[in-house]
């Protein structure tokens, strides 16, 4: 189950906070604003991303999720609207499913990548919150598969140690697949099926009617999508009220 | 012979290696080199649509890969080196296996460990093998270091701090480490049978003296069995010391030094990395228990290398689009031109933002895939996977020839002497 918070910080320019399958995400958002010098780009923004985590301070893994965000945030903002600024996101881990009961965990058998969908999802309510303009939207689900061909969506700490293969894959709202990060060990057949299910998940049956049962996989009760329609129908209350 | 101007470095007029700029460049000539650095996009995008068919300014087709190149053996110092050179770029993978005491690790409890079934099916292995590679993690036995800062490539001045590129590389070449499963931990433990050491001697002179003497000195493990046998059933302070023990581990330190960086340092990087595992010889190390300390044979013979599972082998693709801005409003229409640009260089990574790693460790349809890496854009669809997987497999294939050929021609033991 979902939770988000729109704008919970007041000194950015905008935040928000998105919760999903024990993962917490607050993102902070700064900009459009002046890049230094050596960093502008003459025809696009610099879109900067910094992720710090819920223990530590960053190192090689946050440096690793920086890249895959950042590259990612650059097709979705529009950045050719903001030649030479500086769009600046921050990204702070509250919460990951781990920290509850096994702290050392986090680099056993499988990489970082199940924090992307958290990360992303929040940096995205964020840059709306700070009304930088976007051309795209975007989904990300995790998947992880089992060993006997088993696929479990949003898979919890357990599913995740019993799998063979986890997978992150991302469709923006044009139906590209902007993002697949998959690791373990598969075949192309289970990639396929895999981002058949996340493309279901993510954007409804807009790939392709495959025959699967949305409603089995639909555990994003509370997507992005349901919480800015949310926020737009109170401001449109309060200002028409 | 329809090799278009548009291939080879020399320097050519770009009116005649680009097809479609503007008229003008009949009379405003300047060399391809100048055409490149002001507008490299147009400039890639032109030896793409040229009329007799794409080529990519380094004279290979899109889909042409780099032959790569290894060496290995060529650091003495190290347990296991290679250099792997792929066009222009050039790596040095050194490994070194430094000795981690179980009793220098805060917390450390010992695995339990089964012995190893002689028919082991699928799911026991994957499980053994899967706890195996958690051992591995968590005790860190792999340290790779990505080093950029040599002054590889202009962007990497030497002296500087380890740039993004450098620490993200170190990231994925120790998360694949780990989530291919390579290595096995039991390949790296190191230990102590507790009755073959002389301090048991002294405790039961009666038994092990006869065994010393008869016992051959290369092949102390049977004696070390025997010895326990005896002591077990005529003693019950044998029971004492009864269970062999892990007391140390080989940590591997892994170094990778990019020489020169002209495109693709994944890929480079992690093949030298494999090259440099299929060359490392381990000693044979047992625990000391008079000395407390873990001893080292200096016999070649008695070394050990490594058997990895599989070779996982990467391929990176660029995909490259000329209408590379977005679309305002979403509007980009579908039928966007794109290529995908497999093993490329430099200048090519600079044009390019979407780029896809595929790992494989083998080849065809139902070969198996250790991780996709895909991001910076959404032009490379689920229907282009399939392909890429064909391409990876030749790709491995490739690879696989040259790595074969490591033990192959070097098993001679007089390399290490």
């Amino acid at each position: 189950m979902a939770s988000s918070t729109l704008s919970p910080l007041s000194r950015a320019d905008g935040s928000a906070q998105y919760s999903f399958n024990g993962y917490s995400v607050l993102c902070a958002v700064n900009g459009p604003m002046e890049a230094q010098r050596r960093d502008e780009l003459p025809e696009e923004a610099v879109v900067d991303v910094a992720i710090i985590p819920a223990t530590g301070i960053a190192g090689v893994t946050s440096k690793h999720l920086e890249s895959i965000v950042q590259k990612a945030l650059r097709q979705i903002v529009l950045v050719a609207a903001h030649a030479r600024s500086l769009i600046q996101i921050t990204l702070q881990i509250i919460a990951t499913p781990e920290s509850d009961h096994q702290p050392a965990r986090l680099h056993q058998s499988f990489s970082s990548i199940a924090v992307l969908p958290a990360l992303l999802q929040a940096s995205i309510l964020a840059l709306l919150s700070t009304s930088i303009p976007l051309c795209m939207f975007t989904n990300l689900t995790s998947v992880a598969v089992g060993a006997n061909g088993d696929v479990a969506l949003d898979p919890s700490v357990e599913e995740v140690d019993a799998a063979t293969s986890l997978h992150v894959i991302g469709f923006s709202s044009q139906g590209d697949l902007l993002i697949a990060e998959s690791e373990g060990s598969f075949n192309i057949a289970t990639w396929e099926q895999v981002s058949d299910i996340a493309g279901t998940v993510c954007w409804g049956d807009l790939t392709r009617d495959n025959g699967l049962q949305v409603s089995k996989f639909w555990k994003h009760e509370l997507n992005c999508e349901s919480t800015l329609r949310t926020k737009i129908s109170q401001w449109y209350s309060k200002s028409t009220g | 012979m329809a090799i278009k101007p548009a291939s080879g470095p020399t320097p050519l007029g770009a009116s005649t290696s680009a097809t479609s700029p503007s008229p003008s460049t009949h009379t405003l000539s300047f060399p391809a080199q100048t055409f490149a650095k002001l507008a490299p996009i147009p400039f890639l995008h032109a030896h793409l649509t040229s009329s007799t068919g794409a080529r990519r300014p380094s004279g290979r087709t899109p889909s042409e890969s780099r032959p790569p190149n290894i060496h290995t053996g060529s650091l003495t110092h190290t347990s296991g080196s290679a250099v792997v050179r792929i066009g222009d770029t050039a790596v040095v993978c050194g490994i070194r296996g430094e000795i981690l005491l179980t009793k220098d690790v805060a917390d450390w409890k010992h695995p339990e460990i089964s012995s190893i079934p002689q028919e082991e099916n699928d799911g026991t292995r994957r499980k053994r093998r899967k706890t195996e590679a958690d051992e591995i993690a968590r005790l860190n036995l792999l340290v790779p270091n990505v080093e950029l800062s040599t002054g590889c490539s202009p962007a990497h001045l030497p002296g500087s701090p380890p740039s993004d590129l450098a620490q993200t590389l170190s990231h994925r070449v120790l998360t694949l480490l780990h989530t291919s499963q390579l290595l096995e931990a039991a390949e790296l433990r190191i230990w102590h049978h507790p009755s073959s050491s002389s301090s048991s001697s002294i405790l039961k002179p009666q038994i092990t003296e006869p065994l010393s003497t008869s016992s051959n000195p290369n092949n102390p493990t049977i004696t070390t069995v025997e010895g326990f046998e005896g002591g077990g059933t005529g003693d019950t302070d044998g029971a004492l010391v009864a269970k062999p023990q892990i007391k140390a581990y080989w940590t591997l330190h892994i170094t990778l030094l990019f020489l020169s960086l002209d495109g693709n340092p994944f890929d480079a990087a992690w093949c030298a990395l494999l090259a440099a595992l299929l060359d490392v010889r381990l000693p044979r190390a047992w625990w000391d228990a008079d000395l407390e300390n873990v001893l080292c044979s200096p016999l070649v013979s008695e070394s050990t290398r490594f058997s990895l599972n599989g070779l996982p082998v990467p391929l990176t693709v660029g995909v490259f689009s000329r209408e590379d801005e977005q679309g305002i409003g979403g509007e980009t229409e579908k039928k966007r031109a794109k290529w995908c640009l497999v093993d490329m260089d430099g200048f090519e990574e600079g044009c390019v933002r979407e780029t896809v790693c595929l790992v494989v460790k083998g080849e065809g349809d139902s070969a198996e895939i250790v991780r996709i890496e895909k991001g910076g854009g959404g032009l490379f669809g689920r229907g282009e996977m399939r392909e890429l997987v064909g391409a990876a497999g030749r790709r491995w294939r490739e690879w696989k020839a040259l790595l074969d050929g490591i033990r192959g021609d070097g098993s001679g033991d007089t390399d290490m002497g």
